[in-house]
């Protein structure tokens, strides 16, 4: 257990000096003055030399590589993520407003992904098995070819515009108003889930499947055992293990999936913040946020690691292959 | 009856839709159009008529043209990321299997950095500072997504290599060239099909974000781009929805599902796991 909790926060680790050698190189690597994307603007190149080399000296760029990225690394690990083009504003500050709201969605969109996807391939898995209809399958690949941002922008065409039921825009007055907040977030909510519970879906009807022909099954039936403790004890609780597997893949793909739903909805998260910044060309902001999201997505998948034990005792156990 | 049926029906409806999505990016701006969709050609928000079949954009271009020659860079981006992942997939995933082990340990831990990586936020960070070239997307996209394939290849490459002929043939000294050409191979290419929709499936839906967000090549119209304009303009909000948002948005999820059916379609041929189970 402890071998393995250390070998995974050395995984974890690495992925986060990837993204950070990623981000410190990105702007660097290109063809031309770093000026361009370091310190903003498209016309530096056009400034007089004797400005540019002042310029360059004020952001330490006439350092050595080395020099530059021991400053960066510094300046990260004081939670400086560099200021933004636009307003010069710190952008640590922009994405520490924003990063509650992306949390709050993705939280929200992760669990029912997990709760709907896990709940409905088990139920497919399990009418397959007793030789009934597919039309979950068909439903389930259909949503998950729908590109989610444009889901979004169905959604708010039938139940915004047309219908008039729920809000589409914004989050209202935020968390003063909890009612009128979760109003707000119903659409986004769902647009997320709709399109993410496909992969939970297909791979616990799968694993459903399999189990439920395997000789344990047939054997709890020879004993008497009733269907529904059969179905959810010594069925279910095994075939959730791919499902968990999965899991780690789809936090992933939400966070993205969250970044274009966010600004279909103009939901104030860090989908609209990367959106305005991509639109300002402003890099520091879409730097800072791709950092902040990795941490996100790697403290999450650190998260459902963890759980991994509560379904699958044998790595609660030492000296057992696992 | 039965087997033959269910093996091809999704295969029977994905194919003619991919194939009509190609023809119509292949040919459609010739037999279709009369003008590219790039300037102006009625006033602005024009609506639907003869001639014009999807009315205009809040500029007066033909939003049925830029749908027809979308299509050309959306399936282009999707063809060329599914020709290259797969590529990198089997080289890196053959190499990974029975190259030399130091090399295996390093390919497979790169692949599962770049599993870990959020790879949306990398792609739209790269693509604002690579620039929105069809090129650079391109690579951009494959850089990104090879991981995975690779793995499928290592597996099959691996339990290929533990088949009893191929052991056989080891122990009697053939060389590896000889073991890859001539026993590996059949086990694998089949492999690399579904690899192949699964990499289109994913670049087609990831080229529709990038450009949703505004990362698109803004000279030259794709389903992603009209997207964006749609919604810059609010189009999903007044009456033009279903002439202006619409239909790019049904032309990626068709694509996204005809290649979805190929792929179950090609599967379920060469699964080699009883039916059952899948």
């Amino acid at each position: 257990m402890v071998g393995r909790l250390a070998a995974r926060l050395g995984e974890y680790g690495i992925v986060l000096a990837a993204a950070v050698i990623l981000n410190f190189a990105l702007p660097r690597a290109l063809p031309g003055s770093p000026l361009r994307t370091v310190a903003g603007g498209e016309s530096a190149g056009a400034l007089p030399t004797e400005t540019q080399a002042r310029l360059l000296r004020s952001y330490g760029l006439d350092q050595s590589l080395w020099r530059q990225f021991l400053d960066y690394v510094r300046d990260l690990a004081n939670l400086d993520l560099g200021n933004s083009f636009v307003d010069g504003s710190p952008v640590a500050e922009a994405i520490g407003r924003a990063l509650p709201w992306t949390l709050l969605l993705v939280g929200s969109s992760l669990v029912l992904t997990v709760l709907i996807g896990v709940a409905t391939g088990a139920l497919a898995g399990y009418r397959r098995r007793v030789g009934k209809g597919n039309g979950l399958l068909s439903g389930a690949l259909l949503l998950d070819s729908i590109p989610s941002f444009w889901l979004g922008m169905l959604l708010i065409a039938l139940f915004g515009v047309t219908l008039g039921l729920l809000p589409t825009f914004g989050v209202g007055a935020g968390f003063a108003d909890p009612g009128d907040l979760a109003g707000h977030l119903v659409l986004p909510v769902l647009t997320l889930t709709l399109t993410g519970f496909g992969q939970f879906f297909l791979v616990t009807r799968s694993s459903m499947l399999a189990v439920l022909s395997a000789d344990h099954i047939e054997h709890a039936r020879a004993r008497g055992i009733g269907s529904a403790r059969r179905i959810f004890r010594h069925a279910l609780r095994p075939a959730l293990l791919p499902a968990h597997t999965v899991l780690m893949i789809e936090i992933g793909y939400l966070v993205g999936g969250a970044l274009v739903v966010e600004t279909v909805f103009a939901y104030p998260g860090l989908g609209r913040v990367t959106f305005d910044a991509i639109r300002a060309k402003d890099f520091p902001v879409m730097q800072g946020t791709f950092l902040v999201l990795t941490l996100t997505v790697v403290v999450l998948n650190a998260v459902a690691d963890a759980t991994y034990a509560l379904i699958d005792p044998r790595v609660r156990r030492p000296a057992v292959a696992t | 009856m039965s087997v033959r049926r269910r093996l091809e029906v999704p295969g029977l409806i994905g194919v003619p839709i991919l194939a009509f999505l190609v023809l119509l990016a292949v040919l459609g701006p010739a037999l279709l159009l009369d003008n590219d969709g790039r300037s102006p050609v009625a006033e602005p928000w024009a609506p639907a008529r003869p001639g014009l079949w999807l009315g205009a954009d809040d500029v007066g271009k033909d939003l049925f043209a830029q749908l027809v020659v979308g299509s050309r860079a959306s399936l282009f981006v999707g063809i060329a990321v599914a020709v290259l992942v797969t590529m990198v997939a089997a080289l890196v995933g053959g190499v990974a299997a029975v190259g030399p082990r130091w090399s295996s340990a390093v390919l497979l831990r790169l692949a599962d950095v770049v599993l870990a990586l959020p790879t949306l936020p990398l792609m739209i960070l790269a693509a604002a500072f690579l620039g929105p070239g069809v090129g650079t997307r391109v690579l951009l996209l494959t850089a990104l997504t090879w991981p995975g394939a690779a793995r499928v290849v290592r597996a099959g490459v691996l339990s290929a290599w533990s088949a009893p002929h191929v052991e056989v043939a080891t122990a009697m000294g053939a060389p590896l060239r000889h073991l890859l050409l001539r026993h590996a191979s059949y086990a694998v290419a089949p492999l690399l099909i579904p690899i192949f929709v699964r990499a289109a499936m994913g670049a087609v839906t990831a080229d529709a974000s990038l450009s949703f967000l505004g990362l698109g090549d803004p000279t030259s119209p794709s389903w992603g781009t009209i997207l964006y304009w749609a919604a810059t303009n609010g189009a999903f909000l007044s009456d033009a929805w279903a002439r202006w948002a619409l239909p790019p948005g049904l032309a990626i999820t068709l694509t996204v599902i005809a290649l979805g059916l190929i792929g179950v379609a090609v599967e379920e041929r060469v699964n080699p796991l009883p039916r059952g189970v899948r």
